[in-house]
């Protein structure tokens, strides 16, 4: 109840900030711009397609790269948005006084986590309405879409959570944002030269964030890809907990 | 036959901060209907007195009761009957008066109903009603402070802590201040810590003077004009061993 609550809040402070809204429109429209961009290629390379005449090489070529953009427009917005989500607060005093009003910390990461969430899915359902838009004259793979569409939503859930995670242990809202910006690039970037080169990525593929996220936007949803963003989110989650509920020890 | 438990017990609190004793076996107690004012120099450890007894900071031993129950056993009912104010007054900026109350108490877990109408007594307590509609971050420092005196009493707390609560106020909000003290103190206890000597001789019945976390002074406040400064001046000039 308490974490519905620091989440109502936060959702309430984002929604009259202009940084929220600024942030939102300024991803959108770049959003608007990749999918104009990816239809336009579509139309100039249909004849060509091999799909093309059932209409599925749309999800494919379009809808798929449309939403790995969003990822990657994520891996710097959720750093920004959940920069200030704890390191802010605290440097405020506004921390000891969610903890002075009884709010424990695992309420208040998971509000703040459910309302950084709530923006940046918010932002997904927008940007995944542009290829609904047009569903009835490119007839999407739904399967794909739907896949796809799950893969980012977690993926986004995972870059969210690692900044909830950097926000509560860094001591100022830009060495967080730094930190989450550092650790998403990394999963996202680990096995980029092994799989330049072409050999077994191994251990470092399982980390990397692509390895996860090609199958989905494919159509394929596996548990084991399913289970990594969960265990993404879950560890990030228990440190930020762990790290907030310590400070009453700490001072 | 057994006395009743004070509201308020401190029973040989010691703490650490950063590698530094700051509180050394911290021990006092407080009454409900007693002011009591916490005075010391920087660095005495009066807001860590403050922030162990609001239950934002862990005693290293020792233990704070309230009504004889040890705050650690429960420390959320124990949190419910205590009302903070902080020295910097940690408002949302870009919420409303109303909008911030409403959210401190949806955080204490209040009803709908019973925390509009928490909000609109303290809204009229506090001499708020004017501004309950502007953003926090556009009022003045005096108002700040009693709109964070409103969200520590939205629940109606059998203990107020106050950390600094004159600081920066004028003359004209320092009396309202006082006041209001005075109207909320026979029903609960309150606990404020103080550089002022004269805030402390006007709004207090008791005083705890600290010197380097110790506590060398515990006592009704003597009405004799002066008398409290001597006192806090031999205090804060004598050697720690020597004043204990």
């Amino acid at each position: 109840m308490s974490a519905l609550a620091v989440a109502r809040l936060d959702l309430r402070r984002l929604a009259v900030r202009p940084f929220a809204w600024t942030l939102g429109g300024i991803a959108l429209a770049m959003m608007a711009w990749q999918f104009l961009l990816g239809v336009s290629a579509f139309m100039h390379a249909q004849p060509t397609l091999p799909g093309a005449a059932s209409g599925a090489g749309f999800t494919a070529a379009v809808v798929a790269p449309y939403f790995l953009n969003y990822i990657q427009l994520c891996l710097v917005i959720a750093p920004l948005v959940t920069m200030q989500a704890l390191a802010g607060e605290r440097g405020a005093q506004r921390l000891a006084l969610l903890r002075a009003a009884g709010v424990s910390g695992r309420a208040i990461v998971c509000g703040k986590f459910i309302a950084r969430l709530a923006f940046l899915w918010l932002l997904l359902i927008i940007v995944a309405t542009l290829p609904l838009v047009l569903a009835h004259a490119t007839h999407p793979d739904w399967g794909q879409f739907g896949a796809a569409l799950i893969a980012t939503a977690l993926c986004v859930a995972a870059l969210t959570a690692i900044g909830i995670a950097c926000s509560a242990f860094a001591a100022q809202p830009a060495l967080a944002a730094t930190a989450a910006l550092l650790i998403g690039e990394g999963l996202s970037l680990i096995d980029a030269g092994v799989r330049m080169t072409g050999g077994d990525t191994g251990w470092l593929g399982y980390l990397a964030l692509h390895t996860h996220l090609a199958p989905a936007l494919r159509g394929l949803v596996r548990s084991e890809d399913l289970v990594y963003f969960l265990l993404i989110i879950a560890l990030a989650l228990v440190l930020a907990v762990r790290r907030i509920a310590g400070e009453r020890g700490r001072g | 036959m057994t006395s009743a438990p004070a509201l308020l017990e401190l029973d040989s609190v010691s703490r650490r901060l950063g590698g530094r004793a700051v509180l050394h076996a911290v021990s006092f107690a407080l009454e409900r209907g007693d002011v009591l004012g916490l005075l010391g120099a920087n660095g005495a450890g009066k807001s860590t007195t403050l922030a162990v007894i609001a239950g934002l900071l862990r005693p290293d031993s020792g233990h704070v009761r309230l009504d004889g129950q040890a705050i650690e056993d429960d420390a959320q009912a124990c949190r419910n009957r205590i009302g903070w104010v902080p020295e910097s007054v940690p408002l949302w900026p870009e919420l409303t008066v109303t909008e911030a109350l409403n959210a401190c108490g949806r955080l204490r877990g209040m009803p709908r109903a019973t925390r509009q109408a928490a909000c609109a007594r303290e809204l009229a307590r506090l001499q708020l009603e004017d501004v309950a509609g502007r953003l926090c971050g556009q009022l003045s420092l005096g108002q700040k402070r009693r709109v964070g005196l409103a969200q520590a009493l939205l629940h109606e707390p059998d203990l107020l802590v106050l950390d600094e609560p004159g600081n920066g106020l004028d003359p004209l909000q320092t009396a309202e201040l006082r006041g209001l003290i005075k109207q909320l103190s026979p029903r609960r206890g309150i606990i404020l810590s103080s550089h002022g000597l004269t805030e402390v001789e006007a709004m207090c019945s008791r005083v705890v003077i600290l010197h380097q976390g110790r506590v060398q002074h515990d006592a009704k406040l003597d009405p004799r004009p002066g008398k409290l400064a001597v006192q806090f001046r031999a205090i804060a000039q004598a050697p720690v061993e020597a004043a204990a």
